[in-house]
């Protein structure tokens, strides 16, 4: 159920960065597709680290619970704060600010799939 | 533009805000290595200091190094661009002078850093970073010439 979750989560903030990315070379501002599809990635963030707290709870075990838990809360904070700090300044740049936000978040991810599964 | 007066022009009344078009793309990755220095720093002294207190005391600065070279980029005003000159120099030298220790003599480097040989645990993003703030505060230091 986690891993699902997990793959989803690299998804939705891998094509946000990518679509930012393209939006900056593409000369263009943010839009209400880069707004849509991060509120999609915030979402999806939201529920893994739901998920994962509530399996944490339950007694998974990993190395560094302080580790797991500040990445959980902390990576919930990152698309909010990169979509404000893109959109109070809307050039071509916004995209690949909110890509900045969208790469932190899947690279979060596949650091807490590591020290879910005990491998760092 | 090029027509306007000379004291129209934001060379003649300063340099261009480090926080605006491109150079907010770059404050966004300063903000995510304050996070991640900061916070790696904060657990590695919070709970195994006596293990590596060389490293994890170096980890510790380069984050509060981060953090003010964050602050100092995104905000406006000769005090803030004199400030982010400061870190961001000082973060040029960390990881040149850690990650050249880090890979000569890694006995005394045992645990990791953000700065440990040359950012590779992060892409070398620390070791490319501090460069393109130069470049960038260089460039919007000389205003729209």
């Amino acid at each position: 159920m986690y891993a699902v979750i997990l793959w989803t989560v690299v998804g939705a903030a891998g094509l946000l960065a990518l679509t930012g990315l393209a939006l900056s070379l593409l000369d263009r501002t943010a839009d209400r597709l880069l707004l849509g599809l991060a509120a999609a990635a915030e979402v999806v963030t939201v529920v893994q680290s739901v998920v994962a707290g509530v399996e944490l709870a339950v007694g998974h075990p990993v190395r560094s619970l302080g580790t797991v838990v500040g990445y959980l809360v902390g990576i919930v904070a990152v698309l909010p704060i990169a979509v404000a700090w893109a959109w109070a300044d809307r050039t071509r740049w916004s995209g690949s600010v909110v890509a900045v936000g969208g790469l932190t978040v899947a690279v979060m991810t596949a650091r807490l799939v590591m020290m879910w599964q005990g491998s760092a | 533009m090029g027509d306007e007066p000379a004291a129209a022009h934001p060379a003649a009344t300063g340099a261009l805000p480090t926080a605006s078009g491109p150079g907010r793309v770059l404050v966004a990755v300063y903000g995510v290595f304050a996070l991640a220095a900061t916070a790696r720093a904060g657990v590695q002294l919070a709970t195994r200091f006596h293990q590596a207190p060389l490293a994890y005391a170096l980890s510790a600065v380069s984050g509060v190094v981060y953090l003010v070279a964050t602050l100092a980029l995104a905000g406006r005003g000769r005090s803030a661009r004199w400030l982010a000159w400061i870190t961001v120099t000082t973060e040029l030298a960390g990881v040149l002078v850690v990650g050249t220790f880090s890979v000569l003599a890694p006995q005394d480097f045992p645990r990791a850093t953000v700065w440990s040989a040359y950012g590779i645990g992060y892409g070398f993003v620390p070791l490319v970073l501090p460069f393109i703030g130069l470049w960038w505060l260089r460039r919007t230091g000389r205003g729209r010439s």
